[in-house]
């Protein structure tokens, strides 16, 4: 057997363990460097590698063989090239080229009941015009703009996908894939792609009936989106969380939470566990994220890592919490002796991934000799 | 005339039926600029329970930004009485979210709340360079820069905009606050600001002490 290849019995073996809330052979660690960074660490420039994705097996394999990491550490979420055939609005170029999500309103507010009536409806007539500028012409230019942007989607994620398979194998990474599948907190979807941050805040105060009714409406959407074809527990859901930590308790009770539970509750059910990245501060909430299904996979940004352990670390596989701040305005010593502190809270009982707090999103976000330092020193040090 | 707390109040409580209908009536009584500055310093007030709450944690970003929308409608509807000299500034301020990042949503919340307490605000909009901070404070002179940003990567980029004021001379005349999510105090201080804030509650309070 090739050392790849035991190394991914090892690798796979600890995370069999920790999704089974057994206690694996050492702390597992992943770390997840998007695109962007990688294209700057491999030095070559940010236009021309996103859209020459032939570029990305050697980008890739760059930073794979410079960070240490148990499940492949490299990741392309999105690329400009289809959201620039629909014309997007909701994803967009910055000058210094990064994608991002700025704050678009998919749906007026006075087609709220459209929505509600019948979603998928209002997706096609309404909102896909309003977010995607080639998508308000004629059908038959929509038809041939659908055409092609769904070609250029699948050939870009066709090939980042033949990348990952090949970098998995090279270096003996687990299979696992926590994001294997993508949507949205019914709730987070009417916000980010609907309505915008500013929209539904003001919703949730003067129209709450409507937003409500509005979640509920997306919520079958978002399990059909959620759930693979073929189920697997090495595998997940990404579920990026938005806005319950800007929405007071009793907003979220009502109107972000009951739809998120089910809909999180389906995919279990489907047999697919979801990987839930709770940004900013869910520690208010975490009585909730108690009542998952067990084994949910969260990732934390912010927070007192003690209280979420406690609250729900018997039940749901946690990580996270690592502050990128510090791993650009630290030392290394620093740095390791964070990791330390956190591995200390956290890994006692398994059911513990390390994991940075979000993902650098550029190279200068941190300083890259803290980074490999902290991944080394948990991988080799962080044995049960 | 209106009952000035009572006003206060709801606007602290983001009652909006009832600060809009406090207002309406208001206005239907013809009141003269004096009574209006009034109104508009006892809607101010409002903001500022609004800002304590933030901060007690009783209120949360999404009340912020509905805060700015209320307050948005409350001076709508007072323009037409407002006279020409009552709306005395405190303070200049050019604001943008900085080069490369196209967040704005916190931006627009201390905007606002900037706004009502009194500064007249610059806003550059989003994906600001370092040149667009300089030419704006060279032609209205402020006395603060606010620079906002979502992405980790903001902070070279304020890093890059405070180097420009140099550079450019400007950069001892103004105080220098930078918000959002990736900001530190080691960021500040690396970036070479005055303050920096994850609150934009406290962002205003901290431009108010600036002023003063």
């Amino acid at each position: 057997m090739s050392d790849a290849m035991a190394l991914a019995q090892e690798r796979n073996q600890i995370f069999d363990d920790l999704f089974a809330g057994r206690i694996p052979k050492r702390v597992p660690v992943s770390v997840n460097l998007p695109i962007e960074f990688c294209i700057q660490y491999a030095g070559q420039d940010l236009a021309d590698a996103q859209w020459n994705t032939e570029m990305l097996e050697e980008i890739f394999d760059k930073a794979c063989q410079d960070f240490a990491s148990d499940m492949l550490p490299v990741l392309a979420f999105r690329f400009p090239s289809f959201y620039k055939l629909l014309g997007a609005k909701n994803f967009v170029m910055s000058s210094s080229g990064f994608l991002q999500h700025p704050e678009v309103e998919g749906l007026a507010r006075e087609d709220y009941d459209a929505f509600i009536a019948s979603p998928f409806n209002c997706i096609m007539e309404k909102i896909l015009p309003k977010l995607y500028t080639e998508l308000d012409k004629d059908p038959v230019t929509k038809a041939m703009t659908l055409a092609k942007a769904f070609k250029a989607f699948h050939d870009e994620m066709g090939h980042a996908g033949m990348v990952y398979g090949k970098l998995i194998q090279k270096y003996g990474y687990t299979d696992v894939n926590l994001f294997a599948g993508f949507c949205e907190a019914p709730f987070d979807f009417v916000a980010d792609q609907l309505r915008g941050f500013k929209g539904i805040s003001i919703d949730v105060r003067r129209m709450p009936d409507k937003v409500e009714a509005a979640a509920e409406a997306a919520t079958p959407l978002m399990i059909k989106m959620g759930v693979p074809p073929v189920p697997s527990k090495h595998a997940s859901t990404f579920i990026p969380l938005h806005m319950a930590p800007y929405l007071r308790e009793k907003d979220f009770a009502k109107l972000y939470w009951p739809t998120f539970k089910r809909l999180v509750e389906a995919l279990a059910e489907a047999g697919y566990p979801s990987f839930l990245f709770a940004e900013q501060d869910w520690m208010r909430y975490l009585d909730y994220l108690e009542e998952l299904p067990e084994n949910t996979r969260i990732m934390f940004e912010y927070g007192d890592p003690k209280l979420a352990k406690e609250k729900i670390g018997k039940k749901h596989i946690i990580s996270g919490f690592y502050p990128v701040s510090l791993l650009k305005t630290g030392t290394k010593q620093q740095c390791i002796d964070k990791a330390k502190e956190l591995i200390d809270i956290l890994a006692p009982g398994g059911k513990y991934l390390f994991n940075l707090d979000k993902s650098p999103v550029t190279l200068d976000s941190v300083n890259v000799e803290n980074l490999q330092a902290v991944l080394e020193y948990v991988s080799t040090n962080a044995n049960y | 005339m209106l009952d000035m707390q009572e006003l206060t109040k709801a606007v602290g409580d983001l009652d909006e039926k009832k600060v809009l209908g406090l207002l309406n009536e208001f206005v239907a009584s013809n009141p003269s600029p004096q009574d209006t500055a009034m109104v508009v310093s006892a809607c101010q007030q409002g903001m500022a329970i609004v800002g304590d709450l933030f901060d007690a944690k009783e209120y949360f970003v999404g009340d912020l930004i509905f805060a700015g929308e209320l307050l948005t409608s409350a001076i709508d509807i007072l323009k037409p009485v407002m006279g020409g000299e009552n709306t005395a500034k405190i303070g200049k301020m050019v604001l943008a979210t900085v080069q490369g990042d196209l967040h704005d949503i916190g931006k627009n919340i201390f905007k606002s709340m900037s706004e009502a307490a009194g500064f007249e605000v610059y806003d550059l909009g989003i994906d600001a360079p370092a040149s667009a901070f300089v030419e704006k404070v060279k032609e209205v002179n402020p006395e603060i820069v606010g620079m906002s940003g979502v992405l980790t990567l903001a902070l070279d980029s304020m890093k890059n905009t405070v180097e420009a004021l140099k550079e450019a001379g400007l950069r001892d005349g103004v105080k220098l606050i930078i918000g959002g999510n990736p900001v530190t105090e080691e960021a500040c201080n690396m970036i070479g600001a005055d303050a920096f804030t994850t609150n934009a509650a406290e962002g205003v309070k901290i431009c108010q002490g600036w002023v003063k």
